[in-house]
């Protein structure tokens, strides 16, 4: 048994080896997990024990989140405003929501601004949360405590209540920030109103979703980083490679599943983020930060166009599987290597 | 392989979705919709439409007319209330009595959730009621709802900040009142008057009284209509009369209440409601003799300017499970006794000419009712209601894009675009 | 080999940066909510408060339902956890530890479900809860928060049980367990880290889910989130009492988290490799 755990240790990381978060286990069990093994007896009960012990997921899935499914698609071909909502009517349109929105330049905007808004905050997210894992390896015993502290509050902060604080640290008239970028001399920052305009928006949108992702991802590297063994470093230190030349060669190579799964778990946050930006400004100004999620939202309950709405929701899942065949590919390879 | 698999899971999670559709429902209408459904009714009243103790009464007195009944009044927000109200429409439980703004009410009747009053109008004081006023109630020949109350917008202003720049009698034309707040502003007080960008209703009186036409008809459809010199005028004023403070471009008069900004006391006037006075007041008590209340004063001096003859309708829910309490209740409420009531407490204009008497003392009430003499509303078309669903185009694009520093002109194509994208949806 | 004074400050430095960075919004928010109202909207903002108050969260506190709305959060938070834990490890168990056909189906299709976007599903999920006369009632919350979670859990949970030396529940049965026995009394006590971990990002995400409550409760069906995000709307521009109000809501969070964290970090394993 102790020849088993110390065989999982040189793996790489693995929940054996002290997971301090969730996540690194996620990242780390989901890469490798242990050969199943094969059923000890052959039984007829044996041989639907495991269909049995899925029974449940299998039917929470199906009514909880294939029916929602399905029911959005079928409200996807129907004119459902108001009257027919009130009414309790069906009337159907075929593909009338669909052709609506794909020759409207408005979901083409928001589509295009989806796709760069979560390009843009998963590569933040990720640089920066690898640099700040690299570093938290690399401080001292005190300062990563320090550090971890900060990246925990942060990580902990609910959104809804980080959206209210965010608001209120960019607030126009009182906000500690604009007071302070006033302080440094910048004053055209003087009672500047962030939420007026696209970028601003956006880059407090921005901030608030990397502030609020980079400790998973620095805390879990992290996790992962003390499962390479320090001969390893040393080993590279002694071959003279550099700090550059150590990451992509040792590190990375070493630590790909975390990297993938992170990267994958982010673009699918970052994408569906609802919150943030609806509670922070609604979409807000003119409808210029709206990303698809809050524009099936606006349209759909926002302006009561449900039918509409369903339609942006399917195309939304589209593209979001789009974004993310080349996961679900990597994914399923490594699991036909076990 | 791959592929196959993946298509058979999909197969595999369709069937399982189609067949928990079949029976989720089956069990959906076997439900009992609330056990004191014939009991109790409720009753939706938005937000500054319910004075406390015309609350209290109407609720005791009912309860009393009708032992064994209950009144369940709830308040809403204005802010979403479109959505919560068409969803709620559609439930099984809607509530049973609804005060429907006067501008959203042929919104709602045509969506078929309000129902159809005209055989008790008679009995609800139909043939006094104020002509202005009924007209938004009535939906294709039908009466759809009954007119509750009026109100138009006033100035509300702190005399003391007036008294202490020198300023002895209220303004009685457009350039007295510029002046006067000058005087204010020289005296130091940043916000001499509070107008936020989006204070829809303030501004569609300055539309009236620019004579400016929000919709156009074009064949069959009605297109939006910002981008003439009469809404550029209008816009002209807001503009002028938002430079005499620091409320913001962006945001509506309820975002933060504009009463709570001007309970803080250093805030000259705001345009509002008696309610919103009375709400200053009640967070400030020290308020309680300085503010007063002028109509917001025309070109010259002879007339007042127009205003927007805000208001709100009273309707039954088509769904409601108790139409017999919810005709009660909503007798009562048209009755001369609380209908009075309702005008003394709440300062607003009633529905019949004969209840004017109870504003009497009411400083706020005979200003709005003098000042209602010149109302008028936006324009009563179901598709309207799309405009005003959040975001208002109105508002969000050519109120606050124009004080932003766009052209009133490229702001309002903008505007127009959107406004003629709502009103062609039915 | 030794790195100069520079060399060793940097890291320091920048570790002290972040830390700010990370920290001071936290800290703004619970500063403000004990400051005096004169004190938030001053010109110059009080960095480190001197004054005291508790005014806003008596405030926060005596808002209209306060109380029912913790209770339904708490409601619905700990039903989905426990729920998803319950069902996450049957599943996770069999995916872990036993070879099926099927087996790789069904984790595509967990990869799937968590990748729903449940913002976007709103209207269809709104029209099936009030189909089903299910509105304002914290049941239907309860179950599609445990279906949001459930994918991750049973992804995270997978990893947890496969790192259970196999050969442990073998010797178990070796003594006579069935197989049912040496789960609940092998692994499952080897697992309780595991599940505290994964329970963590379940009490995150129900705790704070906003869109589906938006649309399916209103009045005394609400949970904290909206409270929360309405609480401006009903206070004006009230920071204090709004900033007092998202400490509330932050604060089981944090101790939640601090809690699970440690114990999750405890040796897992440990006790029974080593004893």
């Amino acid at each position: 048994m102790a020849a088993q755990y110390r065989g999982t240790k040189t793996r790489g990381p693995d929940p054996a080896v002290t997971p301090p978060q969730a996540g690194a286990a996620l990242v780390a069990g989901s890469a490798k997990p242990s050969r199943p093994a094969r059923p000890s007896t052959t039984g007829r009960a044996s041989r639907f024990l495991p269909y049995l012990l899925l029974l449940p997921t299998l039917v929470a899935t199906a009514v909880l989140l294939g029916y929602p499914l399905v029911r959005n698609l079928l409200i996807s071909f129907q004119t459902l405003e108001p009257f027919q909502l009130i009414q309790h009517t069906t009337e159907w349109n075929g593909f009338g929501n669909y052709a609506d929105q794909l020759t409207s330049s408005d979901f083409w905007h928001t589509a295009g601004r989806s796709v760069a808004f979560t390009a843009a905050n998963v590569v933040l997210i990720m640089v920066a949360g690898t640099l700040i894992g690299l570093l938290l390896k690399r401080l001292g015993k005190r300062m990563r405590l320090l550090l971890s502290i900060g990246l925990v509050f942060a990580w902990a902060m609910p959104q809804v209540a980080g959206t209210t604080v965010y608001q209120w640290l960019f607030d126009t008239r009182n906000g500690v920030v604009n007071w302070a970028l006033d302080g440094v001399g910048w004053h055209a920052m003087h009672n500047y109103n962030w939420l007026g305009h696209q970028l601003s928006t956006f880059a407090v949108i921005t901030l608030m979703v990397v502030w609020g992702s980079i400790p998973f991802v620095a805390l879990n590297l992290f996790a992962g980083l003390t499962t390479v063994s320090a001969e390893i470093f040393e080993a590279a230190r002694m071959d003279g490679a550099s700090a550059w030349r150590t990451f992509w060669q040792v590190v990375f190579p070493m630590l790909k599943p975390f990297f993938l799964s992170t990267t994958f778990l982010e673009v699918i946050w970052v994408f569906k983020a609802f919150t943030q930006v609806y509670a922070l400004n609604a979409g807000g100004p003119e409808g210029l930060t709206e990303t698809l999620p809050v524009y099936a939202y606006v349209e759909g309950f926002g302006n009561q166009h449900f039918g509409t709405g369903a339609a942006i929701s399917m195309l939304t899942i589209v593209i979001l599987m789009a974004l993310m065949s080349y996961y679900f590919r990597v994914i399923l390879k490594q699991e036909d290597e076990l | 392989m791959k592929r196959k698999l993946i298509g058979a899971i999909g197969v595999a999670g369709m069937m399982i979705g189609v067949a928990a559709c079949g029976g989720s429902g089956g069990s959906g209408g076997s439900k009992a919709s609330g056990g004191d459904a014939g009991n109790t009714i409720t009753v939706w009243l938005m937000s500054g439409s319910n004075p406390p103790n015309w609350t209290k009464q109407i609720t005791a007195a009912y309860e009393k007319k009708y032992p064994g009944k209950k009144v369940k009044i709830a308040v809403q927000q204005w802010d979403g209330i479109q959505q919560k109200l068409t969803t709620a429409l559609s439930e099984s439980t809607p509530p049973d009595v609804i005060e429907v703004g006067n501008t959203q009410t042929p919104y709602y009747a045509a969506t078929g959730g309000l129902k159809d009053l005209s055989k008790d109008k008679a009995a609800l004081g139909g043939a006094d009621w104020l002509p202005a006023m009924a007209k938004s109630s009535v939906y294709d020949g039908k009466q759809i709802a009954v007119p509750w109350y009026a109100a138009s917008r006033v100035v509300v202003y702190n005399k003391k900040i007036w008294a202490d720049a020198g300023i002895k009698s209220t303004p009685k034309t457009q350039d007295e009142l510029f002046t006067d707040l000058g005087k204010i502003q020289a005296k130091g007080t940043k916000d001499a008057l509070y107008l936020p960008g989006r204070d829809w209703y303030a501004f569609d009186g300055m539309l009236l009284d620019a004579g400016a036409d929000l919709v156009k008809k074009d064949g069959d459809t009605y297109k939006g209509n910002l981008d003439t010199p009469q809404a550029a005028q209008a816009m002209a004023l807001y503009k002028k009369l938002n430079s005499y403070g620091t409320a913001p471009k962006d945001k509506d008069e309820a975002t933060p209440q504009q009463s709570d900004v001007f309970a803080k006391g250093d805030v000259g006037a705001f345009i509002g409601l008696g309610w919103e006075a009375a709400g200053a007041i009640s967070k400030n008590p020290k308020l309680k003799d300085q503010v007063g209340f002028f109509a917001l004063p025309g070109k010259t001096a002879d007339k007042t300017a127009a205003v927007f003859l805000g208001g709100s309708n009273l309707a039954i829910s088509q769904g409601t499970k108790n139409p017999k309490g919810a005709m009660n209740f909503l007798k009562m409420a048209m009755s001369d006794k609380f209908e009075g009531a309702l005008a003394k407490e709440g300062g607003i204009v009633p529905n019949k000419a004969s209840l004017n008497s109870n504003l009497a003392g009411n400083a706020f009430g005979t200003v709005s009712a003098a000042a209602a003499a010149n109302g008028g509303t936006t324009p009563l078309i179901p598709e309207w209601g799309n405009v005003e669903n959040a975001p208002n185009p109105i508002t969000t694009l050519y109120m606050t894009g124009v004080l932003q520093g766009q052209s009133p002109s490229a702001a309002a194509k903008k505007a127009d675009a959107e406004m003629d994208k709502r009103l062609s949806q039915k | 080999m030794r790195r100069s004074l520079a060399g060793r400050l940097w890291p320091n430095i920048i570790a002290v940066v972040l830390f700010v960075f990370f920290i001071f919004p936290v800290y703004w928010m619970v500063t403000t909510a004990f400051k005096p109202d004169l004190d938030i909207v001053s010109s110059t903002p009080v960095l480190f408060p001197t004054h005291w108050t508790f005014t806003h969260f008596v405030k926060a506190v005596h808002a209209d339902g306060f109380w029912t709305f913790v209770g339904n959060s708490f409601f619905v938070t700990i039903g989905a956890v426990v729920l998803s834990l319950i069902v996450a490890t049957l599943s996770s168990f069999a995916v872990a530890r036993m070879r099926f056909k099927g087996r790789k189906a069904f984790i595509l299709m967990i990869m799937m479900a968590q990748m729903a976007p449940w913002e976007v599903l709103t209207i269809s999920v709104y029209l099936i809860v009030r189909d089903s006369n299910a509105l304002n009632s914290l049941l239907p919350l309860t179950l599609f928060y445990m279906m949001m979670v459930l994918p991750f859990t049973i992804w995270t949970l997978r990893g947890f049980i496969a790192a259970v030396p196999k050969e442990l529940e073998e010797a178990a049965l070796v003594d006579g367990c069935t197989r049912f026995q040496s789960f609940v009394r092998i692994v499952l006590p080897l697992l309780a880290p595991g599940l505290m971990a994964t329970s963590l990002f379940g009490y995150i995400t129900a705790w704070n889910e906003y869109a589906l409550v938006l649309i399916l409760n209103k009045d005394s069906g609400q949970t904290l989130t909206l409270w929360l995000t309405q609480f401006q709307t009903n206070f004006g521009d009230d920071w204090g009492a709004t900033m007092a109000a998202a400490s509330f809501f932050t604060l089981p969070v944090v101790v939640v988290f601090l809690f699970l964290q440690r114990r999750a970090g405890g040796g897992l394993l440990s006790g029974a490799v080593k004893g």
